[in-house]
Parts: structure tokens; sequence; C-alpha cells
């Protein structure tokens, strides 16, 4: 891997004899490089470029400067999505992760076939689309003939609207998005606990540790790169979570799943000056883009330029 | 789940012939017991919603949110799996989904390889700079370019077009990474000997690079064909004429526009994710043995 200053003293050909693969390099990336420059490059400095103007597809844009900004960022609204999606996280996160701690514990200890078993099952919902999934759970949690609320019914406990309570629509949104995000979660934590040397808990049995003992002084400090990981990727990913709500509540009732995301693709519909939907959803990337470029960064320092 | 190690002298004369102590075989059968049914639970927990979803669609539109709640069917007719495939408009959609998701899936393999394949072996003047340019499109979310990449497909004449559901997507930088990394691993003997051999470079990717690609390209083609298959919110930005539905699109207008025929509309949903689990379950293998953290360790 040639890499450094090209001396001075080279010969005028000295790129060809550096890079002699130039032709062949460039054909071979063309595709990719064209396609990304058309429908992501182009359009996120579009996006940077429309944030500062009032535009819309009807109408000669104007440059309005940090307006959309300063919009996106004293409206109410949008703060109240903010805070809507961290309470998202905090709903779906913790369960996620300490069920997936629980079934990698499980699928670990068991003999192959079983554990092949469980991988399979518990990673089949991932591969499931979110409309799909949201149809069985609207079924799920219809008030009626749900099965949730028969479940309170034979416990002689009242049906609830599930997704018409607005105390309680963000919850039932959050229980298919652990059901979808799961089996990722949960595969990643096996391979990161296959990855600790048997000999550490061969010598803790040795002096007679307990399973809870093991975990503790183990299994947890071993895996806290795994965990590390699997928080931030997981925050990332369930702040962003809007498919759901968009299918299940379009948002609603009173907005109270109207997670940050889907309060901007419905402000994309609704509002035909968009600068300020896209500057909301530049803000949330500068935060959330910059996290997982960081993360991915710290954990490929050494893979991720050559 | 402890296990004490304490040693008791074996005992004869049991049928079974395993070195178990007496004391020891009903703590093991008791933590067998206990992990079995963990097992079963996440098994079932991960699983009810589908089955539910399968066995709903044996039932009468009346019967999926009947009170009293029943899990099984009075009767099981097949009427909504028949009366969902006679529908065109569904039969259709299911039909244009998969050769938009075959299609998605060879463009994505291709593409994404051909610049792994760049990025990984050859040299090129530009290599760094590119390769930051690349992995840097990883961590633009989708929907702060959304509104962008719909001007700029609008702008190409490509709406309701079978290429506006195949090309934007197909170049992903998660994926080239995720080949490079393999082929960064292949041995470089092998590929100087086809060289010296007179085997050009489009040889070595050819010849050598593909034939080897099996395990990446498992992973990659199958996250594809998923990704397409279960779009939704791009279908319903780009895809208004309805020869060109796509299949969740299909379902969630189902949903809204004939919300009584329930029972069709579980057929349907079975229906729709019957081939994703089915490419899942022939892939699972490499699947599941490719999930590792990308670099954690």
């Amino acid at each position: 891997m040639a890499r450094g200053r090209t001396p001075t003293y080279q010969v005028a050909n000295s790129n060809k004899k550096r890079y002699p693969d130039n032709v062949m390099a460039y054909v071979m990336i063309a595709p990719i490089v064209i396609m990304l420059g058309i429908f992501v490059i182009y359009p996120a400095i579009q996006a940077t470029v429309l944030s500062f103007y009032d535009w819309s597809f009807y109408e000669e844009s104007e440059f309005v400067g940090v307006k959309n900004f300063t919009d996106v960022l004293t409206d109410p609204k949008f703060r109240a999505s903010i805070l809507l999606g961290l309470q998202f996280v905090a709903m779906t996160l913790p369960i996620q992760l300490i069920g997936a701690f629980l079934f990698a514990s499980l699928a670990t200890a068991v003999n192959r076939r079983f554990a092949d078993v469980l991988k399979v099952s518990i990673y089949i919902p991932t591969i499931i689309s979110g409309v799909i999934t949201s149809v069985i759970f609207t079924i799920i949690y219809d008030y009626s003939g749900g099965i949730l609320n028969a479940v309170l019914g034979s416990l002689d406990l009242p049906g609830q609207a599930w997704l018409g309570d607005p105390k309680l629509a963000l919850a039932a949104i959050a229980a298919p998005a652990v059901w979808l995000g799961m089996g990722l979660t949960c595969l990643i934590m096996i391979a990161g606990m296959l990855d600790i040397p048997a000999s550490f808990y061969e010598s803790a049995d040795v002096e007679g540790a307990n399973w809870w003992q093991k975990t503790i002084y183990i299994t947890i400090p071993q895996l806290k790169n795994v965990l590390l990981y699997l928080i931030i990727t997981g925050f990332v990913a369930s702040i962003q979570q809007f498919e759901l709500p968009l299918i299940m509540t379009s948002g609603g009732p009173m907005s109270s799943t109207e997670l940050p995301n889907l309060f901007i693709f419905n402000h994309f519909r609704g509002d035909p000056y968009v600068g300020y939907s896209i500057a909301a959803a530049l803000l949330l990337f500068v935060v959330l883009g910059s996290v997982s470029a960081l993360i991915f960064r710290v954990l490929n320092s050494e893979k991720l330029v050559d | 789940m402890t296990q004490n190690a304490t040693l008791t002298p074996p005992t004869s004369g049991g049928l079974a012939p395993d070195t178990d102590t007496p004391r020891r075989r009903p703590r093991r059968w008791l933590a067998g017991t206990l992990k079995a049914i963990a097992g079963m639970f996440f098994v079932v927990l991960a699983l009810f919603p589908l089955a539910w979803m399968v066995i709903a669609g044996f039932k009468t539109k009346t019967e999926v949110v009947r009170t009293p709640f029943q899990f099984f069917p009075e009767v099981w007719n097949t009427e909504n799996y028949t009366q969902i495939l006679a529908d065109p408009v569904f039969l259709r959609s299911l039909g244009v989904t998969a050769l938009g998701a075959v299609l998605f899936t060879l463009l994505s393999l291709t593409v994404n390889s051909m610049a792994a394949y760049a990025f990984a072996r050859l040299e090129f003047q530009l290599k760094r700079t590119l390769w930051v340019v690349v992995i840097t499109t990883m961590f633009i979310p989708g929907m702060t370019i959304l509104l962008t990449s719909f001007i700029m497909v609008t702008k190409l004449q490509m709406l309701d077009t079978l290429a506006v559901l195949v090309l934007p997507g197909a170049a992903a930088a998660i994926h080239v990474f995720f080949i490079r990394q393999f082929y960064l691993n292949v041995p470089r003997s092998l590929e100087e000997a086809a060289l010296i051999d007179g085997c050009g470079r489009w040889g070595v990717y050819l010849r050598i690079f593909l034939p080897m690609s099996k395990a990446p390209f498992v992973v990659v083609g199958v996250t594809s064909f998923l990704t397409f298959w279960n779009s939704y919110v791009w279908p319903i930005m780009t895809i208004t004429s309805p020869e060109l539905y796509q299949i969740q699109q299909y379902l969630a207008a189902f949903r809204s526009e004939r919300s009584s025929e329930l029972g069709m509309l579980m057929a349907g949903s079975a229906l729709a994710a019957a081939p994703v689990v089915l490419v899942f379950l022939v892939f699972q293998r490499q699947i599941i043995a490719n999930i590792k953290m990308a670099g954690l360790k």
C-alpha cells in the first residue's frame, strides 16, 4: 500500500507507476459514486441549502438565514416531540437490553440445537415489516375483541383503549417496537457473551461463585463495549422510529405518539414551506448522525481509513 | 442456576448409565426444566403475534375481533386466503414487489461489491478521499434527505416508475463496508498468482473474488431483499398508480379502506410476510453467523 508523499525526484509518470489501477478503480467505483451522488450526497447538500430558505414547490424561494432553525428550536411542538422521543427510548431500550441479556444468558447455557431454535425464533420478528406489525398489533389492541383486553377482562380489570388513550398510546407502540428490534440486540449480545473466555467462568466456579456473582463480576464488565454499542445504536434507532406510529396512530391521539421523525414527516406533508421541516431534520441529523459517526470511528478507528 | 460440584461417590444400580450423583441429578433436571420453560417463553413471545396473524386469516371477518376473545376460529375456513389471492391488485403488487426486490438485490450486490473490491484491493489517486465520502453517507439519516430525494426523483421524472423504487437505495455504504471487510481478508497471493498468469483486474474480480463472496453476498443480498420488500414510506411518496403498488403500500391502503375485512387483511399480511420468512429461514445460518459486532473486537 503506497502511501506518503511522492519524492520530488520521481519522474513525470510517477502517478502511473504508483497507481497502475487508476482507470480500473474508477470504472469500478463509478456506479456507487454516481448513485450516492444523485440520491444521497446531492440531496444532503440541497437539504442544507434549503434549510436557509423559505422554499416551496410552488413559489420563488427566499433566503431567510437561520430563521428556520430558530423557529424549530423555539417551537414547543418540536420540543414536545423530542421529549416524547426520549420517553419512547426510556420505554424501549431498557426492556430490550435486559431482555436481550436474559435471552443471551439462556441461549449460551443450553445445548446447541435448542440455542439454534432460540436464535432463529427471536430473529424472525425483525424481518417482518412495520406495516404488518402495525396491522397485527392494532388488532391485539382492539378494544372489544383484542387479546389484551380479554386478558384484563379475565382478571376482572376494565378494558383499555390502548391506542386511543393519550396516556397509553406511546407504550402501546413501544411494545411492537421492542418486538421488532429484539432480534438483532439478542444476537449481538450472544456474540459478545461467546467471546468471553470460558476460563474466567471456570476459575469463578472453582471459587464457588454463583450465577449472580458471575454475572456481576465477569459477564457485565466483559460486555462493557458491547453494551455501550447496543445502548448507543439502540438509542439512535429508537428515537428515530416513526413508521409504527405513522401507521398505527398517525401521531395521535392528541399528538401523544408524534415522535420527532413523525413530527417532521407530518410537517413535510402538511406545510408547503419545507424549510422548517428540513431544518428540523438537519438538527436531528447533526446530533444523531454525529453520535453514530463518533461511535463508528471509535470502534473502527483502525479499519475506517487504511 | 448454581451447580455445586459436590463430590459423592457414584451409585450403581441406576438403569441409566450416567455418572451423575444422586444429589446432582434432580438439580440438573430442575435447571434443565427451568431453561426449557424460559426458552419456550421467549419463543412464544416472539412467534405469538405471527401465529395469531396466520390463524386470524382463517376466521370470518367478525370473528377476528369478537368478544369474548377466541384464539382459534370456530370453523377453519380458507375463504380469506382464496379471496385475497383472487384480488388482482394484491397479486400484482406481490409480483411487482418481488420483481423490484430481485432487481434491487442484484443491483445492490453488483454496485456495492465492485466498489468494495476497488476500495479493498486497488490503489488509486483519490482512494482515501472517496472512501471517506462514501463512508460519510452512512450517517445521513433517511429523514434528513427524504424530501430533497423526492425533489430529485421528481426532477428526473422517475415518479411512478419501477426505477424510483430500485435505484435510490441500491448503493449503500454499509454494504460496501461489509463486503470490503471480507475482501481485505482474501490472501494477496491468490490475486498475485492470477495477475502473473495474465488475468486482468476484471478477471481477478470475476473469477476469484466473486466466487468466494458467497458469505457476504448472502448477508447483503438478504438484507437488500428484506429492505425492499418491507419498505413503505418511499413507495407511498413516489408510487401512485395501482399497477406499481408495493405490497406494504397495498396492505396499508387495504387497512384504511376496507377496515371491516379484518380476516382478509390478516390473510393478506400472512401471505405478504411468507416470502421474507422463507428467505430468512433458507439463509438463517449464514445470517445469524454473520451478525457479530462489526469492528467491536
